[in-house]
């Protein structure tokens, strides 16, 4: 009777008390899909696993500022490891999968029923539609943002584009990362936002592709995107350093001085085995074919797929 | 006047249960009771900040029951001042004042001009009350409230206030209902005086006819009657001839004789020929002393031995163990020296059967 | 014959022995200490690494200065709506005695008790775009989201419930008999609530003013979801944080613990004016 409620109680004790810890730092927008291919995880290994989600931003200062030290890090921008991270705190990272700008709308945007691919530019700037991005300063979808701008005036051949889209995305909707902005957008708060096609899609909302010329999401037309080319705040006040387009990767590292190494490389191997790669496209994480490794002494669990 | 219909109210814990009273327009009303009684209560609720839950209120000639505070022409004045303190005396006496030269007039009869000015915590409790009053009748209430506010007064500022009140009473004859504990200060002051308790009104009438015949024992010696004695009565046909050849008894008292007998002792009494257990009232100052039994009209005389004599001011309380029964009776302390009176001395208590009350 | 009472002498004092009494007051310092200590030593440590830099920093860094001033202004706007809105209502909880007041109590006390982000949400809900309310507003051009009136919605939301009760109490300590004394003066209830308990309570009613102010100032959770952009202070030092890391907040920082002195010490002035003048 009671018996089988005692035993599984005993037995997460039991677990708990011997069981490895896995401290994970995740971008926000990875969230959903990671979610339950960490769970998973947990249960098969034994291993607890602390996952903390936020703005990239946000997780560099956790590391570099307030010494807290995860034992996966693995974050929206692939642009931040080598900026903030190599070779101070890790001495490789590896590109895993890509992303594309997209701009995300709900039923209830206005103007929902009438955009395009073709007149989104139209929509987005008409007087009476809210559009929102996220903090260039803050988050890297925010930046990318402003690229996005630059890329479009050229490839649309519209002198003055990029100012105004920018006008039309002004500051009171300005949100510090992506999680927030896509909560105002489905509060009904914002009618159109510039996200990641990732997030859009795990959080089913409804979305307007943008020629790959533009979007950052193609990783062979990385001479293209670089063309484009913002300034925004710098590591100090004051300063301000200036950002380049690149493709958008998600990037992934186990810092050197890891507290729980071990079940760490254990989940890369589990991250990379064939069903979970599955599993995540499925999640609309579009994962690279091969992950891209740069940097050295990159783990060897990395390479193998390993599948159980 | 002050005239109340069936006035039930409630307020904190205290509650008022179909009250009824009237006191004339002009006169001056006397409410006395045990604490808790709704004694502050009943006033409040005639100035109308309690709110009454049923029953008339009627002052002057106007049924005010539904009447907000202000519009009742009346004051009240607590025990306690509640001088504003954020106002000078002036200010406070001139609150609701209904000219400046009132306020003038009212300070200057109770000695606060000279304070005029001052803050009001740097006032003694005797002028803090002296300026409370003199605020209240500025404003020419014609009713007025007063809720024991002599009672935390030194005495000569007691004597000072109770004074002035009495002669603006007199000169302007406002009706006056009194909220007191001092029975003395009420038989001196009152037309009518109410027994309040537990929310009810237990007795009201003549001040004197209520202390000298008090509706119940527990009212008697809530008055400080000083002599309530448990006994059997029963109605005697004028038998002693005592009664008649003193001529002092007519036909109306004969019928009424009724012989009480408690403990050792019996006396007589006038009581409607009632029969039974009941009690005996007699107040102290009805009760005199001598060293020989008198020929005089006093139907009861007793021998008794001085048991205790305590003085009080100007008068004494004797009491007189007579037959196991004490008696006390008030004597002037003249008195007390002429009979040198001690403890332990014989001496006659009497009094007559007029001063019995049975109840 | 009179008898002899014998009158007791008073027990005799019940005392603990020396050790306990000492041990205890030992242990009582020690406590105290550590307790205060915990309390002081995050800001002391802030100011003093940070303080010189930060009020230098106020010359030159006109974001911070802008920051500053919209979050005192925001603040001041939101307690003036308090104060008129909330005053009626603490002083019906404080006189009159009716069904559900507990209640009522309760429900003002919500704010308080939620986690902030939750507030604004609750905020969003009501006041955004999508709302009945919200949506009439933005049509006739008042926008509440990402802007002023956002922060001082947040601001007002949660700390009004402080006023509340603080100007609740204020009330409660002006004897009722006063206002009783007025209206048999001649005074309606207006006039004897303006005349009497008005001034009476000033003091106390400006003391909630004053922790409300210090609340609403310090308000982050509930205004970041309404509001990110302008910025108010809260959130400007946790954007340099992100940005810049902890030595650049600094600063910011011991400037803010700095600032937060002048209503304590605003406070303190009218305690001790209070004390003076209460007899």
């Amino acid at each position: 009777m009671a018996a089988p409620q005692v035993t599984r109680f005993l037995t997460t004790m039991l677990t708990h008390l011997l069981a490895d810890t896995l401290v994970i730092y995740l971008a926000a927008s990875l969230n959903k899909p990671i979610q339950p291919v960490l769970d998973t995880f947990a249960a098969r290994e034994h291993v607890i696993v602390q996952r903390e989600s936020g703005a990239t931003l946000e997780h560099i200062r956790k590391i570099t500022e307030l010494h807290r030290m995860p034992d996966v890090l693995l974050l929206a921008d692939a642009d931040v490891f080598p900026k903030y991270l190599v070779p101070g705190y890790t001495s490789w990272f590896a590109e895993l999968a890509r992303n594309r700008m997209v701009v995300a709308f709900t039923p209830r945007s206005k103007h929902a029923n009438e955009i395009t691919p073709a007149n989104w530019r139209t929509i987005l700037q008409r007087p009476d539609v809210e559009v929102g991005r996220s903090d260039p300063n803050l988050a890297p979808v925010g930046y990318r943002t402003l690229l996005l701008f630059q890329l479009a005036e050229r490839h649309y051949r519209q002198p003055g584009l990029a100012k105004s889209l920018l006008a039309h995305a002004p500051a009171r909707n300005i949100r510090p990362n992506a999680a927030e902005l896509a909560a105002l957008l489905e509060a009904g708060e914002l009618d159109y936002i510039y996200e990641y096609q990732s997030v859009a899609e795990s959080k089913g909302l409804r979305f307007i592709s943008l020629p790959p010329e533009i979007d950052l999401g193609d990783p062979s037309r990385a001479k293209e995107y670089a063309t484009a080319s913002v300034r925004i705040r710098g590591a100090t006040p004051g300063s301000e350093t200036t950002v380049t387009g690149q493709p958008i990767l998600y990037g992934l590292t186990v810092p050197t001085r890891a507290p729980h190494r071990a079940p760490a490389l254990r989940f890369l191997a589990y991250l990379g085995s064939p069903a979970v790669r599955a599993q995540l496209r499925a999640a609309h994480v579009d994962m690279l074919a091969h992950p891209i490794v740069v940097g050295t002494n990159a783990p060897a669990e990395l390479a193998r797929g390993n599948d159980r | 006047m002050i005239a109340l219909h069936q006035v039930c109210a409630r307020a904190g814990g205290f509650r008022l249960v179909d009250v009824s009273f009237t006191v004339p327009q002009g006169g001056y009303g006397v409410v006395i009771g045990p604490a808790g009684a709704g004694k502050t209560t009943l006033l409040e609720t005639i100035a109308g900040v309690v709110r009454s839950t049923s029953g008339r209120i009627i002052l002057g000639d106007e049924d005010l029951t539904h009447a907000p505070p202000e519009s009742r022409r009346l004051g009240i004045v607590y025990q306690h001042a509640y001088l504003f303190p954020h106002l000078s005396v002036r200010e406070n006496v001139a609150y609701g004042a209904v000219s400046d030269s009132i306020v003038n007039e009212l300070s200057e009869r109770f000695g606060v001009n000279a304070l005029a000015h001052r803050s009001v915590d740097a006032l003694s409790g005797g002028e803090r009350q002296l300026v409370a009053i003199a605020r209240t009748l500025a404003r020419r209430p014609e009713v007025l409230l007063l809720d024991e506010p002599f009672s935390a007064l030194d005495p000569r500022t007691r004597t000072t206030a109770r004074r002035i009140v009495r002669a603006l009473y007199q000169e302007r004859r406002f009706t006056v209902l009194h909220v007191t504990h001092d029975f003395a200060e009420a038989g001196m002051l009152g037309d009518v005086a109410i027994v309040l308790d537990k929310g009810r009104v237990i007795q009201a009438g003549n001040p004197a006819d209520v202390f000298r015949k008090p509706a119940s024992p527990y009212i008697a010696d809530f008055l400080g009657a000083e002599n309530v004695f448990v006994g059997e009565a029963r109605p005697i046909r004028p038998v002693s001839p005592d009664w008649l050849a003193s001529g002092d008894a007519d036909e109306d008292q004969v019928q009424r004789a009724v012989a009480f007998t408690t403990g050792a002792l019996t006396f007589y009494a006038l009581g409607d020929a009632r029969s039974g257990r009941m009690h005996a009232v007699i107040r102290a100052e009805e009760v005199s002393l001598s060293t020989e039994p008198s020929m005089s009209s006093l139907q009861n005389q007793f021998r008794g031995v001085i048991t205790e004599i305590a003085p009080a001011g100007a008068i004494t309380r004797v009491t007189v163990d007579a037959s196991g029964t004490p008696i006390v009776a008030a004597v002037t302390a003249r008195s007390v020296r002429e009979l040198e009176l001690a403890v332990g001395n014989e001496v006659v208590a009497g009094f007559k059967a007029t001063a019995v009350h049975l109840c | 014959m009179e008898t002899i009472v014998s009158l007791e002498t008073a027990a005799a004092p019940r005392r603990s022995s020396a050790v306990t009494r000492a041990a205890t007051g030992v242990a009582a310092g020690l406590v105290s200490s550590l307790f205060l200590l915990f309390l002081l030593a995050p800001l002391v440590g802030l100011v003093s690494s940070g303080g010189v830099r930060g009020i230098a920093a106020l010359g030159n860094d006109h974001e911070l200065r802008g920051s500053l001033a919209r979050t005192a202004i925001t603040a001041t706007i939101a307690t003036l709506l308090g104060v008129i809105g909330a005053t009626p209502v603490a002083y019906l909880l404080a006189r009159k005695r009716f069904r559900g007041q507990s209640l009522l109590a309760a429900l003002i006390d919500l704010p308080i008790v939620i986690p902030h982000p939750v507030a604004g949400i609750a905020l969003l809900l009501v006041l955004g775009r999508g709302s009945p309310v919200g949506g009439a507003l933005y049509t006739s051009g008042l926008r509440v989201v990402g802007s002023t009136t956002g922060i001082v919605c947040a601001m007002l939301f949660v700390s009004a419930p402080l006023y509340v009760s603080a100007a609740r109490e204020a009330f409660v300590r002006v004897d009722p008999r006063f206002e009783s004394v007025a209206r048999t003066l001649g005074d309606d209830a207006w006039r004897a609530f303006r005349r009497v308990t008005l001034p009476l309570a000033a003091r106390g009613l400006t003391a909630a003013a004053v922790v409300m102010w210090a609340r609403a100032v310090s308000e982050f959770g509930a205004i970041v979801i309404l509001t990110y952009n302008p910025k108010v202070v809260s959130v400007l030092s946790y954007d340099r944080f992100t940005s810049y890391g902890l030595s650049e907040t600094l600063p910011v920082a011991a400037v803010l613990v700095l600032l937060a002195l002048i209503p304590l010490a605003a406070l303190r002035a009218l305690r001790a004016g209070g004390r003076l003048a209460s007899s």
